[in-house]
């Protein structure tokens, strides 16, 4: 089935926002709205068909991928840009779980959004969501992959502010949709830099990595290498905006205020990868600049420790999932500051199994709960919400790397190649493994502050405490299935290595061309593998000492389940460093006020007042009445006449 | 006595200095508007009476150039009692010595 063209992929869900949106749009008028069934249906459908055929192309794909020339997108002298595709190992793997997941993620907003007054719409946003991702995958040059980046970010924004009666959601969406704006003008700078190199034409992945191999080849990196480095660092700029490192990580936390399907599939599964997916892409040409991939390293260290040290604190059971989503994707770029980006993308892989669950299964405790958001107020679910439990358990178990589930095997990965690929590896590896350690902790608070011990919400609310309806649980169970098994693709211990090779044939000239250089540690990797393990259950045994054992916080009934505001949030810090850069803008904005107010206009005005003086002076000349005028310059006229005659010219 | 171009000349000569001279001298704006005609159109008969002296062949420019100027006059006549018209009705007088805002 190879000869299935590969836009089909991409038009499925663009059907889906069309027809949906004109749903939305005629039935705004009418009272009821459109049939729950028959839009779910619609919105399920599309992107379950967009699964169906990248299964049909993933079975039959080449080696090398395929490549797919659509049409002629931008041609003017300086730019020549085509819409074409690439399905290659890498998009076929990010592929597989964004219209996978994504299928599943709308099949369990039906039951999620039953009722809501924006049902269609919030499906056309769900579908517009899934063609810009897929854009952004798919594409084969950068260009292409922005539009499906701009996109991504105005689904975000679209979605974060859905239920946009509250000003607080809207206030979370500008912010999301703001800083992601600070990262994308790094993303456009980056493209304008690689462009100032070799020309529009290097856009394109397949030939910015000739042009690479051209310039390692020629043996003029170190001429290039600058401006390299500049687009490189330009390019990370774009990630941290969309995958929330530091500094740009303070909009994810507060993006949880959208739904929660909109929570797992946007801002844990699929968008918030995609700056890790951006750093795989262009592997190559990170391979050259070694000081660029130390930077990533540390930035995503940093972030990994940070996000995983204020998820200790958080009480919204959301923020809780948000913070271990960023610090979950530290881990990843910290894979890809070490060059391995496999690991990194098997990451993600992972990730969006467990991480989706987690949300997914939170989405279910808030639906049971009938909106409930605080920890403090939950507890002892397990009996009355068995599957949720088991699911977020298994989840659990995933995200802190239990041996056998899908995150010991990516975990364990990246630390191993920390420690071998990485400069000071020892170092990255040993907070690699401490962050491991706090995330068993935070993550081991939230299963036991939500799942065991007593109820402590309000009494009139326990009875309505209810199991999910069929359509939430079963997407849940699926993705549960996924985070327990999908690990087993690259099962390093036991010699599977599927996945790795399914990546080597983009990633893998960049990962040689920068371990080739370096003496590899031989390493036992069962030695890691106890290592992650014991780090998992030491987490696990301090969480239950610390929350399993004591009578848990309790939220009184009087204060309200707000959250507490700016100051716990934890991303104080960085919130408070933007306001100083928004502060210096603003005072530079002033500065150049000032100037263009009072130096330029007393320039103008003294040029203004010259020239009137000037003109006052010269007209003084002028005669009173038109006649005496004409007749002044027609002497003047036959005087210049005279003058040419009789001197025979002036020159 | 066979017509001589150089009666053209002197015809056209006249009738400029005719035109010039009542533009000059008239306080009534028409007048102006009628001596300046005058003055274009002598000069559009000095075209035509110079292409007379010329061979056919060469003479095609002096009698088609009075024909763009017949052209253009016709719209500077228009453009120009527009104009006075306009004038007064803000200034009610038809002397252009009244109208000598711009000094000062």
């Amino acid at each position: 089935m190879t000869n299935l063209p590969l836009w089909i992929i991409p038009l499925f869900p663009l059907l889906g926002t069309i027809l949906l949106g004109t749903v939305a749009v005629v039935s705004s008028g009418s009272k009821k709205g459109p049939s729950e069934g028959f839009v779910g249906a619609l919105s399920v459908l599309f992107p379950a068909l967009s699964f169906v055929s990248v299964v049909l192309l993933a079975f039959g794909m080449p080696e090398e991928g395929i490549r797919q020339t659509l049409c002629n997108w931008i041609d003017i002298p300086m730019l020549k840009v085509n819409i074409g595709f690439l399905f290659d190992g890498l998009s076929r793997v990010m592929l597989l779980f964004v219209t996978g997941i994504g299928s599943l993620i709308a099949l369990y907003s039906i039951g999620y959004m039953h009722g809501d007054r924006g049902f269609t719409r919030f499906f056309a946003y769900i579908n517009l969501f899934l063609f810009s991702m897929i854009v952004l995958v798919l594409s084969d040059s950068l260009l292409l992959t922005f539009l499906g980046w701009e996109g991504v970010g105005l689904c975000s924004y679209l979605l974060i502010g859905f239920w946009n009666h509250d000003l607080n959601n809207c206030k979370a969406a500008n912010k999301a949709f703001i800083v992601n704006r600070v990262g994308d003008i790094g993303f456009l700078l980056g493209m304008l830099c690689l462009a100032t190199l070799g020309g529009s034409a290097i856009l394109n992945y397949d030939a910015l990595n000739k042009f690479i191999e051209m310039l390692i080849a020629g043996g003029h990196v170190e001429l290039a290498t600058p401006i390299i480095a500049i687009a490189g660092l330009l390019f990370f700029v774009g990630c941290t905006g969309k995958s929330a490192q530091i500094p740009l990580l303070t909009w994810l936390p507060d993006a949880m205020a959208g739904p929660t399907p909109v929570s797992a599939l946007i801002h844990a599964a699929t968008m918030v990868t995609s700056g890790v997916y951006l750093l795989a892409r262009l592997s190559r040409m990170f391979s050259v600049i070694p000081e660029v991939l130390m930077i990533v390293l540390i930035v995503g260290m940093l972030t990994a420790f940070w996000a995983a040290v204020a998820g200790l604190f958080q009480n919204d059971i959301k923020k809780v999932l948000a913070y271990s989503t960023i610090s979950q994707l530290g881990y990843m770029f910290m894979a890809a500051g070490a060059s391995a980006y496999d690991a990194s993308i098997f990451h993600v892989f992972t990730h969006a199994f467990f991480k989706a669950a987690l949300f997914l299964g939170a989405g279910a405790v808030i639906h049971a709960l009938a909106g409930e958001q605080d920890m403090r107020r939950m507890g002892g679910l397990i009996k009355k919400t068995p599957v949720t439990a088991c699911v977020m358990i298994f989840a659990f178990l995933a995200i802190i790397g239990f041996p056998g589930f899908a995150g010991f095997w990516s975990k364990d990965l990246i630390l191993e190649r920390l420690y071998t690929n990485a400069p000071f590896g020892e170092f990255f590896y040993g907070v690699g493994l401490l962050t491991a350690v706090i995330t068993a902790v935070y993550m081991g608070r939230l299963i036991i502050m939500t799942f065991f011990g007593e109820y402590r919400g309000p009494k009139e609310k326990e009875a309505h405490i209810h199991e999910a309806p069929a359509c939430m649980l079963f997407p849940m169970v699926i993705l549960a299935v996924g985070a327990v098994f999908a690990g087993y693709l690259w099962a390093d211990s036991l010699g599977i290595k599927f996945f790795e090779g399914t990546l080597a044939p983009v990633v893998g000239v960049a990962q040689d061309f920068v371990v080739g250089k370096l003496a590899v540690a031989h390493v036992n990797p069962m030695a890691f593998a106890c290592f992650g393990t014991a780090a998992a259950l030491l987490g696990m045994f301090i969480a239950y000492a610390i929350y399993g054992t004591k009578r848990l916080p309790r939220l009184h009934a009087k204060w309200g389940s707000a959250p507490e505001g700016f100051k716990a949030d934890w991303t104080f810090f960085f919130d408070y460093i933007h306001s100083i850069f928004i502060v210096m803008f603003k005072a530079a904005a002033f500065v150049a006020d000032v100037f263009v107010d009072k130096v330029l206009q007393a320039i103008q005005w003294t040029i203004g007042a010259i020239a009137e003086i000037v003109g006052d002076g010269v007209s003084s000349f002028q005669a009173r009445k038109v006649r005496v005028q004409l007749t002044l310059s027609l002497v003047g006229l036959v005087a210049l006449t005279a003058v040419v005659l009789l001197t025979g010219g002036l020159f | 006595m066979e017509l001589q171009p150089i009666f053209i000349q002197m015809l056209a000569l006249l009738l400029f200095a005719i035109g010039l001279a009542t533009a000059l001298a008239r306080r009534n704006v028409f007048f102006v508007l009628m001596g300046i005609e005058l003055a274009l159109n002598a000069v559009n008969l000095s075209f035509v009476g110079f292409a007379k002296t010329l061979p056919a062949a060469e003479s095609v420019a002096g009698q088609i150039v009075p024909l763009f100027s017949i052209a253009v006059a016709a719209a500077e006549a228009c453009v120009g009692l527009a104009l006075v018209i306009l004038i007064f009705r803000n200034r009610e007088s038809v002397d252009s010595d009244n109208y000598s805002n711009m000094k000062g």
